[in-house]
């Protein structure tokens, strides 16, 4: 016989096939995570933040009692995968999702407004924030979609705000002038036309958009463009391994720029990969950083130990929100539990029950949301943080940041209005 | 394969898509056995078979290209974007019924990939395979920058297939709008390969020279392979866009179209039924590793730090090396391996 490779390859397809189905006092969460693909950089932090939450949630009374059990997946980016998976998870009768990036959450919407699933993502695309589609640029309704961070949008008109009050303070003469850089791509795009306009109204004068690929390369024709076009604020739309290798070319070219990174386009790595050449860096934070001296970061540390029981790793922003993220939902299932079971519609409507709320012990860690039936720009206060690299960025990461050569400061601090006519956009 | 001594005496034996009675009832059975799988099973094992369907239809074409012409493409899943968006575009912007936009998409395809495949009038080899990769950016480029077809960096929204006011937007029912689709692409290539056309492009394959002194227009056939090939990559990519109801052009980028690649050659260059068990092996090994994976970090192995944090990279490594292993103990394909378990029993146990 010849075989028993492809015998054991069918036993092995018929065992996937027929997943095993789950107990009835857990709360089963679907949880969808990017290890090793595209957006792995900042995949691992936020996905392993998700574990280690579930995992200190169960090991510490669960949810009133009723434990977590996170069946998180490594769809690696590609669509195909992230909708298998989700079937999966519907067959499983999850009760909620945590998911990652723009290709799943996209790709999602329609499903889990069929299906009624509540979904908690990474990608927080302003369009994803407009529950009944009833935003004048609004594409189309996604009212079980919940972007737990800054939409995209909110996130560069607080850049906008900051870079304003910056060229007032350095007194700048005339109008400065705004650019927006970034692929021709969903993600860097999500607030673009937003950025622009807004920055317009500010009094900026808006210089043409210069185009970078999502992939790292040379960027240094892109870079002697903006030199050349004189901007002063740039707003760089792409993840952070493009950014790194932006910035690298830009400071051997010598642009003298101020540069504005989005959320997911700037970190601690970011800083070490970078060094000198991304120091003073704007960016748009969603949460705390690690380390920082508030009441919740106890909580944080404490949620971290689960995968790191020595406690001397360092987390990087990205971990931090995923913990944020975790744990408001946590509180939406809990709601959900005392008021009618736990299902998608009660703790999507577990989500509206309090305003400006922050999870429970995560004070001065997750900025405080608000999401209501007809809005889900729940987090609409920004935080903007300024990079600092003092000196040669090798070796470890955290002692790279106890010694102070990486370092970040926060320089604004913004609410921004809840708009009709920005819903959706 | 056919055992020593059964020989076959006329054309039509020769020809014939079905070898004896019994392979013929066996495909029908297998057919209905497939419509009967929403009714029993639940609607992860139809996601996947659904994906195994869409990407089936465009591994076909890209098999007819490669497998059955010769011929070379690294464009294939820009090919299949393209059909995803003309096919929510015609739905969207005319108005006409989804059921009939596939096939209009498919057709708008095949027009693009006869633009595209003109080069090969002239070069082949890895030179080919360069001129199809600038099909695959140009393309990827036009999605992201033509606002008008795709919605851009936006996307497009793609409505759901409906006939009369029913609409197939349920996994069961979408079901069988795939399969009836893969039963008529799988028929239509079988039979297109009995063809005078069909047997030319595999005369352009076997030996271009000998083909054109019998009279076979190479140009012709070359660009012919690329049209019939985009086809069914848009059709693929029609069915995967209404599908999910939106599209985004996210994906369909050179990774999608290596992956196209690896469907044909995992399941068999040059063989139909290759095309489609190529696809079900690609698509169902990442489930089976993740399951593999599931299992070994709910054992005792998988407590330990070193290994809880080597398991994922290990399963898309495992997932690289159970193609490498496949390519170099079967180079003739999943379709070859059957054969040969077919001929195994058939002569068991007096097999020579």
């Amino acid at each position: 016989m010849r075989y028993p490779i492809l015998s054991a390859a069918a036993v092995l397809a018929v065992a996937t096939l027929t997943a095993p189905a789950g107990a009835q006092d857990y709360i089963r969460v679907g949880s969808l995570v990017d290890f090793t693909g595209n957006t792995a950089s900042v995949g691992k932090d936020y996905g392993q933040a998700k574990i280690d939450a579930a995992n200190w949630i169960n090991d510490n009374g669960g949810v009133n009692g009723k434990l977590l059990d996170l069946d998180t997946v490594d769809y690696t980016y590609i669509v195909p995968r992230a909708i298998a998976a989700y079937k999966k998870w519907v067959n499983q009768k999850v009760s909620v999702i945590q998911g990652w990036g723009t290709a799943d959450t996209e790709a999602l919407v329609g499903f889990l407004a069929n299906d009624k699933i509540p979904y908690f993502s990474a990608s927080y695309s302003a369009h994803l924030t407009d529950p009944q589609g009833k935003g004048p640029q609004g594409t189309k309704a996604a009212p079980y979609n919940f972007p737990m961070g800054p939409s995209y949008s909110d996130g560069v008109r607080a850049l906008i705000q900051w870079a304003a009050d910056d060229w007032k303070k350095k007194g700048g003469a005339g109008k400065a002038k705004f650019v927006h850089m970034g692929d021709n791509h969903p993600y860097p795009n999500a607030p673009k036309k937003a950025g622009e306009e807004y920055a317009r109204e500010l009094g900026f004068d808006v210089l043409p958009a210069v185009t970078y690929s999502l992939a790292p390369g040379d960027f240094k024709a892109q870079c002697l463009s903006l030199k050349d076009s004189g901007g002063n604020y740039a707003f760089l739309a792409n993840t952070s391994g493009a950014n790194i290798s932006l910035l690298r070319s830009c400071e051997t070219v010598g642009v003298q720029v101020q540069f504005m990174a989005n959320i997911w386009g700037f970190d601690e790595n970011v800083m070490k990969a970078a060094g000198k050449a991304a120091d003073g860096v704007a960016w748009v934070m969603g949460a705390a950083k690690w380390g920082d001296n508030v009441p919740g970061m106890k909580l944080v540390q404490d949620v971290s130990k689960m995968s790191d029981p020595s406690g001397k790793a360092y987390r990087s922003v990205h971990y931090i929100r995923g913990i944020c993220s975790m744990f408001w939902m946590k509180e939406a299932i809990e709601w959900a539990d005392k008021n009618g079971g736990i299902n998608g519609p009660n703790i999507k409507n577990g989500m509206y029950k309090k305003a400006n709320w922050v999870p429970a012990g995560l004070e001065g860690v997750c900025p405080s949301g608000t999401w209501t039936e007809s809005d889900h720009r729940g987090i609409t206060k920004v935080l903007v943080y300024r990079s600092k690299v003092t000196g040669a960025t090798d070796g470890d990461l955290a002692a790279l940041v106890t010694a102070g050569t990486i370092g970040m400061e926060k320089v604004f601090e913004g609410d921004m209005p809840r708009r009709p006519e920005w819903l959706g956009w | 394969m056919h055992p020593c001594g059964d020989f076959r005496t006329s054309y039509r034996a020769d020809m014939t898509i079905f070898p004896t009675r019994a392979s013929a009832y066996a495909c029908v059975a297998g057919v209905l056995l497939l419509a009967a799988v929403p009714l029993v099973f639940d609607i992860y094992v139809l996601t996947l078979l659904i994906q195994i369907g869409y990407y089936g239809v465009a591994a076909l074409g890209l098999n007819i290209l490669v497998g059955f012409t010769g011929q070379i493409s690294l464009g294939h899943s820009a090919f299949f974007g393209f059909g995803a968006f003309a096919s929510a575009w015609l739905n969207n912007r005319f108005g006409i019924p989804v059921l009939l936009a596939i096939p209009l998409a498919g057709l708008m395809t095949a027009a693009v990939g006869v633009l595209f495949g003109v080069p090969a009038a002239r070069i082949k080899g890895l030179y080919l395979a360069i001129a199809t990769l600038a099909s695959q950016f140009i393309l990827q480029d036009f999605f992201a920058r033509a606002d008008w077809f795709t919605g851009g960096s936006a996307g497009a929204a793609a409505a759901p297939v409906a006939v009369g006011g029913f609409a197939f937007d349920t996994d069961q029912r979408y079901f069988y709008v795939v399969l009836v689709a893969v039963v008529a692409m799988y028929l239509g290539a079988a039979n297109l390969l009995r063809t005078r056309d069909g047997r030319a492009l595999v005369a352009v394959r076997d030996h271009y020279l000998s083909a054109e002194i019998m009279g076979i227009n190479l140009t012709r056939y070359r660009i012919l392979s690329f049209g019939i090939s985009s086809f069914y990559a848009g059709v693929g990519g029609a069915l995967f866009g209404h599908y999910l109801g939106f599209v985004s052009i996210e994906g369909f980028d050179i990774l999608l179209s290596i992956q196209f690649l690896g469907m044909i050659i995992i399941g068999g260059l040059g063989s139909i039924m290759g095309s489609i068990m190529g696809t079900a092996f690609l698509v169902l090994l990442p489930e089976v590793m993740e399951t593999a994976v599931k299992a070994l970090a709910a054992s005792g192995l998988g407590q330990m730090q070193a290994v809880a944090d080597g398991i994922v990279y290990f399963k898309e490594m495992a997932i690289g090396l159970a193609i490498i292993l496949f390519l170099i103990f079967e180079p003739d394909g999943l379709a070859h391996r059957w054969r040969q378990t077919k001929a195994y029993w058939k002569l068991y146990p007096f097999s020579y």
